[in-house]
């Protein structure tokens, strides 16, 4: 008796699972799996970087830090995204959009920080704009919090402001060159001359800056000139 | 199975009452299960999509932030503009974030706050002060000075998924005074209280719609509607209303009220704008009023909840009266459920509807178009059709507004004077002289753009635009400077195919032995080719190629009267090197990117390459001023004050099938280019035409010093241009020159040769 009981449940546990499975897939429940949100395949990430310059800024996250510690005024009403977003910073070729191309950048050699003894006791003059002075102060104030890349950011806000102010590419090429970019750096340095014909400090660190720009990438020969030139307005 | 169960029915035929009992509660089982399996898989389909609440967030495209600073100079009209484009209110007293008030002075802002790539900035109210639109003191209200305000950038774009769904979310704190109480009042005043399901609610609704004699409230609770908006297709099936009911339960169960609240804030439909959807109280502020959400006044709240109901029909846009009616209609039933006093409601009824005047429609979509090529090469589509990316651009909505009116105001001038130009189209681009950023583009003759791109996708020959790059090579020579006397006799190449190239001037004329300069500003073809050819065209191709032109060009002698095809995009490429100073800077257009949280993740990094000396540009810059001033393109004063100084070149190619005209001032470097579709002739030369659409664009924009900076290496000398010598000061008919020092010329002491 016991044994057909079960016998005669054994239909109705086949229904059951008939149904189970019916119910995942009825195409009645379409509408209500449908999402419209769209979580990101792996091919779909954004791309890591192996492109990064400033990896000794980004990887530690202290821009987000630093951000809510001051953030309490202003609301912020995204979500946290989906992806999973690259460890560090993608750099944006400056690569002519002409060609509606742009590749990583060929990664410049993580190369160790230059050190910065190259213009030591020149002290650059005061600029006239209090707008130039105060970006510089906090371009200098997020690279003394190690937030390198926000201090590039803020140093090339201050040349859109005052894009024939010396000491903006001054600040701009010294702080390239100390994360590596010795060649932006040096082609930054020429731009500066081209304002200073008649600064003699300037001319003198701009000079300087180019030879050990020039060091850093291997000219020995273009250092030597460069210095040459220094001397100069010594 | 049958066999089975007939079996069965064979074998207990006695006792047919039991096993009619049992087949229903065999029947009733299944049922049950099948229910809880279904509630199983709602409830799991409740949370996998609430809990995930994550919309498709389309990428934000933003432009410039305006920075206001002491010493600026703006143009006429700008920061008005700039202010009501950003959606500030001009009040009598700015008390809050958002709002502007005149004073004698200037005028006292009150930014908003915002969360720039380089870190949060908040509002501050400042005091602008102005004297003829040049910023002359920033003040705190404390009376301390301050050096420099950043206004939030405008939301110029966005990047949408196929589906076409935008928002721009928010949380309970963002909502204005009011919001909640407005909502609840008119959607589902028993909101706290109710399990998800309300039938009082329904009842009540009835009841206050008998009474209205229309359609005020609705039956279904907010956690109902949201089940049908975030869960359910609009289809109308018996399905779905069995559902609904179920689903409204388990969230009112799994969630808090505020939570359910919130998802239905930013879910909720509000409007519709082309093929964009407007979901979510947070975009339809800015979409309606221009402002954000919490900056809102309690009848704007009113329109807005009132939209719920219908907002194509109450479309406040297309339908203000209708809007109007809704509005008060919200209004009065918050009076009546004493959320607001009969006073208040009068006033607020006795408002207008606030609708922001900016239009809603993209205004940029050139330069949208540019900026969404250049990101797909760096993130995938669905990356920035969902995941809210910050994109921060250089586009300068000033700059812009004033690019497109030019084209549209002067091809509508070229069109009176020269009769309707079948096809006529024309294009713009304007960039920042030191920094390469791309200000603004104009696509196409009426300043949308449909199709095709005229600055981008499209290439023209260049005709003598293309001078300044020989004169240059030649300058890069050190042989060669603005005195050096070229002979515009006629001349004639033979061509590959054994022809005869014969270049002409364009007064046919031929003009003797000039110097070098004058064959610029009075752009002689023949003098030119000429030089052309003494420097090589190789070395012409060359120069060009260091200034960003990266195509390969067969180097026959007609490209130095600019039979090589280019973009206005590229043009702009190749004089943006020669206004800054010999240093070529990729045009840019993105600044940087970030997630939606403000995490940085790509940036711009600005990058100059040295294409031509300090001497030579600087000669060739004066050059370009002397045409500007004297030559063919001094057209554009007519346009500007003669103090303003700028260095421009016109272009014209055979049959003037192309007008172009590019040049640059202090600040700013411009092209435009005009020309049929189908490239046949038209009545323009680039001074005619395309000069017109430049000096107006220029006009408009704030006026830049122009600051030349003389190399060390250059002098001035006072030159007799038919001998090419240096003479004294007080000769008659000389002109002063710029020469780099080494080829100083020999001194006449006489003013005669």
């Amino acid at each position: 008796m016991y044994n057909t009981q079960i016998a005669r449940f054994k239909p109705l546990s086949l229904i059951l699972l008939v149904a189970f499975l019916g119910a995942c897939a009825a195409p009645s429940y379409g509408p209500v799996v449908e999402d419209l949100s769209v979580s990101a395949r792996h091919s779909e990430r954004l791309p890591s970087s192996s492109t990064n310059v400033y990896a000794k800024d980004s990887a530690k996250g202290s821009t987000n830090a630093a951000v809510s510690s001051e953030a309490s005024a202003i609301v912020d009403t995204a979500q946290p995204t989906l992806y999973v977003a690259p460890k560090t910073e993608v750099t944006i070729t400056a690569q002519p959009i002409l060609n509606q191309v742009i590749t990583p950048s060929p990664s410049p050699s993580p190369s160790p920080e230059v050190a910065m003894p190259v213009v030591q006791g020149v002290q650059l003059p005061v600029s006239d704009q209090a707008v130039v002075e105060q970006l510089l102060a906090e371009a200098d104030q997020l690279k003394a919090q190690g937030k390198v890349t926000q201090a590039v950011i803020q140093l090339q806000r201050a040349q859109r402001i005052a894009p024939r102010e010396p000491k903006v590419y001054a600040r701009l090429a010294a702080l390239l060159l100390s994360l590596g970019e010795a060649s932006r750096a040096e082609q930054l340095a020429l731009k500066g001359l081209t304002l200073v014909p008649n600064k003699k400090s300037y001319q003198y660190y701009f000079w300087k800056l180019i030879g050990a720009s020039r060091s850093h990438l291997g000219d020995g020969k273009g250092e030597a000139s460069a210095i040459y030139e220094a001397e100069k307005y010594k | 199975m049958t066999k089975r169960r007939t079996r069965n029915k064979a074998s207990v035929k006695a006792s047919v009452g039991w096993i009619s009992w049992l087949w229903i509660a065999k029947f009733s089982t299944v049922l049950l299960v099948l229910g809880t399996v279904s509630l199983i898989y709602l409830d799991a389909q409740i949370r996998h999509r609430f809990e995930g609440h994550r919309w498709s967030l389309p990428a934000k495209v933003y432009a410039r932030p305006l920075e206001i600073f002491s010493g600026q100079q703006l143009a006429a009209g700008q920061l008005d503009y700039e202010l009501t484009q950003l959606g500030y209110r001009f009040v009598k007293q700015a008390r809050a974030p958002g709002q502007v008030q005149k004073t004698n002075q200037g005028m006292v802002i009150y930014s908003r706050g915002f969360r720039f790539a380089d870190g949060d900035q908040h509002g501050r109210l400042v005091e602008v002060s102005l004297q003829s639109n040049k910023i002359t003191r920033l003040r705190q209200t404390n009376g301390t000075s301050i050096a420099l305000l950043r206004l939030e950038p405008q939301l110029v774009g966005g990047i949408y998924p196929s589906h076409n769904e935008d928002r721009e979310l928010i949380q309970l704190d963002d909502l204005p005074n009011g919001f909640i109480e407005t909502l609840l009042a008119l959607e589902d005043r028993n909101y706290y209280s109710h399990y998800g399901v309300s039938p009082w609610g329904i009842a009540r609704a009835m009841l206050a719609n008998i009474k209205a004699g229309a359609v005020v409230q609705g039956g279904s609770t907010l956690t109902q509607q949201l089940v049908k908006n975030f869960y359910l297709t609009d289809r109308q099936t018996l399905w779905r209303k069995l559902i609904e009911a179920p689903m409204a339960l388990l969230l009112n169960i799994h969630y808090s009220k505020d939570e359910v609240l919130e998802v239905y804030l930013n879910e909720v439909f509000v409007g519709q704008s082309g093929k964009r959807a407007i979901h979510g109280f947070g975009l339809a502020s800015r979409f309606y009023f221009g402002q954000p959400l919490n900056e809102l006044k309690l009848h704007q709240v009113a329109l807005l909840v009132g939209l719920v109901k219908g907002p194509s029909y109450y479309n406040p846009q297309r339908h203000p009266k209708r809007a109007t009616k809704r509005r008060n209609l919200v209004l009065s039933v918050l009076a009546q459920q004493g959320l607001i006093s009969d006073i208040q409601k009068v006033k607020y009824q006795g408002l207008p509807l606030d609708l922001t005047e900016a239009s809603q429609v993209s205004r940029y979509p050139a330069y949208m178009d540019v900026v969404r090529q250049q990101l797909q090469q760096l993130y995938p589509a669905s990356a920035l059709s969902s995941h809210g990316l910050r994109i921060f651009t250089s586009l300068d909505p000033w700059v812009q507004y004033q690019a497109d009116r030019a084209m549209v105001e002067q091809v509508s001038k070229i069109k009176q004077r020269y009769g309707d130009i079948e096809g006529l189209q024309g294009a713009t681009v304007v960039s920042h002289r030191d920094s390469g950023e791309l200000l603004a583009l104009v696509g196409d003759h009426n300043g949308g753009y449909a199709g095709h791109n005229w600055a981008l996708d499209r290439s023209r020959q260049v005709g003598s635009l293309l001078k300044p790059v020989i004169h240059l090579a030649a300058l890069e020579t050190g042989r060669y400077s603005l005195g050096t006397i070229i002979d515009d006799a006629p001349i004639s190449l033979p061509q590959p195919d054994g022809s005869l190239w014969k270049p002409q001037n364009y007064d046919l004329k031929s003009h003797g032995k000039v110097p070098m300069y004058e064959a610029l500003v009075k752009s002689y073809n023949q003098a030119n080719v000429r030089l052309g050819l003494q420097v090589g065209v190789e070395n012409v191709l060359l120069q060009l190629n260091r200034m960003g032109v990266e195509q390969v060009i067969p180097a026959y002698p007609s490209v130095l009267l600019g039979a090589v095809e280019m973009s206005p995009l590229q043009v702009n490429q190749v004089y943006q090197t020669i206004a800054g100073n010999g240093f070529y800077s990729p045009l840019s257009l993105v600044r940087q990117v970030t997630e939606a949280n403000g995490r940085l993740l790509s940036h711009f990094p600005f990058a100059v390459r040295q294409a031509a000396s300090n001497d030579a540009i600087y000669s060739l810059q004066h050059e370009m001023r002397m045409v500007a001033n004297e030559g063919t393109a001094r057209g554009v004063y007519r346009y500007l004050p003669t103090q303003q100084k700028v260095a421009a070149k016109t272009g014209t190619t055979n049959d003037q099938k192309d007008s172009w005209f590019s040049g640059f001032s202090g600040q700013h470097v411009a092209t435009v280019w005009l020309g049929r579709e189908d490239a046949k002739p038209t009545p323009l030369t680039g001074a005619s035409g395309a000069l017109n659409v430049w000096g107006q664009l220029m006009q408009n924009l704030a006026y830049s010093a122009y600051e030349d900076i003389k190399p060390q290496s250059i002098e001035y000398y006072y030159l007799n241009v038919a001998s090419g010598k240096a003479m004294p000061n007080n000769c008659p008919n000389g002109v002063w020159l710029p020469m780099s020092k080494k080829l100083a010329p020999s001194f006449n002491t006489t003013c005669g040769y």
